[in-house]
């Protein structure tokens, strides 16, 4: 059990860590989120006593870590740290880079800590790479094999700090299958991590850090489907959210439309509709960049909303120009089949004009 | 053509065998390779020791390892080498040998004692924490991390701190020292016919870089670069 209490920690006058208290209980495992430079790296170094707290304590099992008198080597033992860059051990292969702290720290004997060292490997896939060196691995590999490095001290704590952060969409999958499989094992763990469908299956419990503490802490459903405080809603709501300016005629349409199929993906936005919103944009783009900025460069926006309740997505399209509605195109349909399949894949859309810009609200 | 062949030919008996001057060349060798080695054994020690003084947090020593790095690393061996011989120990009877593994070893100590400090500090960081992070004390963490991966990050340096010594040994002449240099150009002298024994002579400090190349690459495997 982690208990923090009246923890505090600034560097200069930046105070990073305000008067934190909180309890996490054995075998819990608890996601960290909030946005960048809010300290939850500098919380999760401070537990493990990489950084000196100016004020509080944290009691591990009952023993304040904090005091001077502490040896931290023994407690380190029992704890493993997962960082976005790995850093894994260059000059020893894979195996000698697991072994290397059972041999040295725990006195363990050579082949007893090969034979566990395989048994690892096993465990997060890669025991065909036993006799590689850190540099001839791909990161999701690599990260998997930090993860390894750590079990093999038996620690009853894990901390990640951003392990996927630095790995690409199929690594970060492997990656994650892993912790996923540590959560089974009763270790207590902490991750820090922007992946939020991960956090809201695997933790127990969300810490969303801000304001220099533990701005709100609650189930993953408490939190990502019904933040109680101001800056968490701003938080979850915003990452539902997808901006894109336009300010050229030029500008990369296929990124943009690559763009948007992330987005949908973290959603699990069925393809097809996927495919219409970004077939409804280009039309929309098109018919304004033809009315209203003829020979002139553009200057518009559009947000997309995806929201949980309904599964419905709102597109937000602003641009300045004189007031033109797309919608009410004079002539027949046949000149205007682009707007014609954009009014049919829209379930409702509003045009307004205010202070010089029109605004399109479209729901799907 | 092949009265150039015999040209070759008597030139080496003339100037190598004739009076078992192929002995006297090994003589001139052993020195050389003596001065060079004991050179580089106190010139290493010396270096760790002086690395070690320019990076504690003590100023005082940092300030006089400082201090004899630049001096001697700012002034020429040979001069080193004459006033160690002509001033410090004019007076005593020691053997010049001796005084010539002095000056390689104040010498190469102190460029020893800067290779060794610039790889110390490339050691990556953030592997020293991760060990750290597994239970290593700073002492076990740095036997175990910083000094094989500064090692492998100085060695190629200290290769050629390594044959740049035993070049510069050849300048011990000077203080009535016959090594290497010195006895080919003696051999030279005496026969008159200066180029054959002095090419040999290069010949030999090729093969004492080549040996140094050789040792150097024992032991070389795949996850040898960092
Ligand atoms: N060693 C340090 N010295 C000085 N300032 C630091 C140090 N470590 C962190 N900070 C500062 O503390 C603040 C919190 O940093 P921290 O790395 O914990 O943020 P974070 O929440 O992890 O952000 P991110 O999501 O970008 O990783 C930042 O403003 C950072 O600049
Ligand atoms: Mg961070």
């Amino acid at each position: 059990m982690i208990k923090v209490s009246d923890l505090s920690k600034q560097f200069g006058e930046l105070r990073v860590l305000k008067n934190i208290n909180v309890q996490i209980n054995k075998g819990e495992c608890i996601a960290v989120i909030g946005p960048s430079g809010t300290g939850k790296s500098v919380f999760l170094r401070t537990i493990a006593m990489l950084e000196k707290p100016d004020r509080g304590t944290i009691c591990i099992n009952g023993t304040d870590i904090t005091k001077k008198e502490i040896n931290l080597n023994q407690i380190r033992e029992k704890m493993g740290m997962v960082y976005q860059g790995f850093h894994l051990f260059s000059h020893l292969n894979v195996l000698e880079n697991i072994t290397l702290a059972p041999i040295w720290v725990k006195k363990q004997d050579r082949n007893v800590a090969k034979q566990k060292a395989r048994e690892l490997l096993s465990t997060v896939g890669l025991i065909d790479k036993a006799k590689s060196y850190p540099r001839e691995l791909s990161g999701g590999q690599q990260q998997r094999i930090a993860i390894a490095r750590c079990l093999a001290m038996e620690p009853e704590i894990m901390l990640f700090d951003e392990p996927t952060s630095a790995l690409d969409p199929t690594m970060t999958c492997e990656v994650l299958g892993i912790i996923r499989k540590l959560t089974k094992m009763g270790l207590t763990m902490l991750i820090v991590t922007h992946e939020m469908n991960f956090a809201k299956d695997v933790a127990d419990r969300v810490f969303y850090m801000d304001e220099g503490g533990i701005y709100e802490d609650g189930t993953p459903a408490d939190i990502f489907d019904n933040p109680k405080k101001e800056k968490t809603k701003a938080f979850i709501r915003k990452l539902k959210i997808f901006n894109y300016e336009i300010q050229s005629t030029g500008f990369d349409m296929v990124s943009m439309n690559a763009q948007i199929e992330i987005f949908c993906q973290k959603y699990n936005v069925r393809a097809k509709q996927v495919y219409h919103i970004q077939l409804l944009l280009e039309e929309l783009m098109m018919e304004i960049f033809k009315q209203c900025y003829e020979g002139a460069q553009p200057d518009m926006a559009f947000a997309i909303e995806y929201s949980d309740e309904n599964n419905e997505i709102s597109i937000y399209l602003t641009y300045r120009a004189d007031d033109f509605n797309p919608f009410e195109y004079g002539g027949n349909d046949i000149d205007n089949l682009g707007m014609v399949l954009v009014s049919k894949i829209s379930k409702k859309h509003e045009h307004l004009f205010e202070n010089g810009r029109n605004k399109i609200n479209i729901k799907l | 053509m092949n009265s150039f062949l015999e040209v070759i030919i008597t030139s080496f008996q003339k100037n190598l065998i004739a009076g078992d001057a192929y002995l006297i060349v090994l003589k001139g060798l052993r020195v050389t390779i003596l001065i060079s080695a004991l050179g580089l054994l106190f010139g290493t020690i010396l270096g760790g020791i002086l690395c070690c003084f320019r990076m504690s947090k003590i100023t005082g020593l940092k300030r006089i390892s400082q201090l004899m790095i630049a001096v001697l690393r700012g002034s020429p061996v040979l001069l080193l080498l004459m006033i160690l011989y002509y001033v410090a120990f004019a007076e005593s009877r020691i053997d010049p040998v001796i005084i010539a593994v002095i000056a390689f070893a104040l010498n190469s100590g102190a460029h020893i004692a800067e290779v060794m400090r610039s790889a110390l500090e490339a050691v990556d960081k953030r592997q020293l924490e991760a060990a750290r992070m597994l239970g290593f004390s700073k002492t076990k963490a740095f036997f175990a991390i910083t000094l094989p991966q500064a090692g492998k990050i100085a060695k190629p340096v200290y290769q050629s701190t390594i044959i740049n010594i035993i070049q510069w040994t050849s300048v011990v002449g000077y203080i009535t020292i016959t090594d290497l240099t010195r006895t080919v150009n003696n051999i030279g002298a005496r026969t008159g016919d200066p180029f054959f024994p002095l090419f040999f002579g290069i010949l030999l400090y090729l093969g004492l870089s080549y040996l140094v190349y050789a040792l150097f690459s024992i032991g070389k495997k795949r996850g040898e670069a960092i």
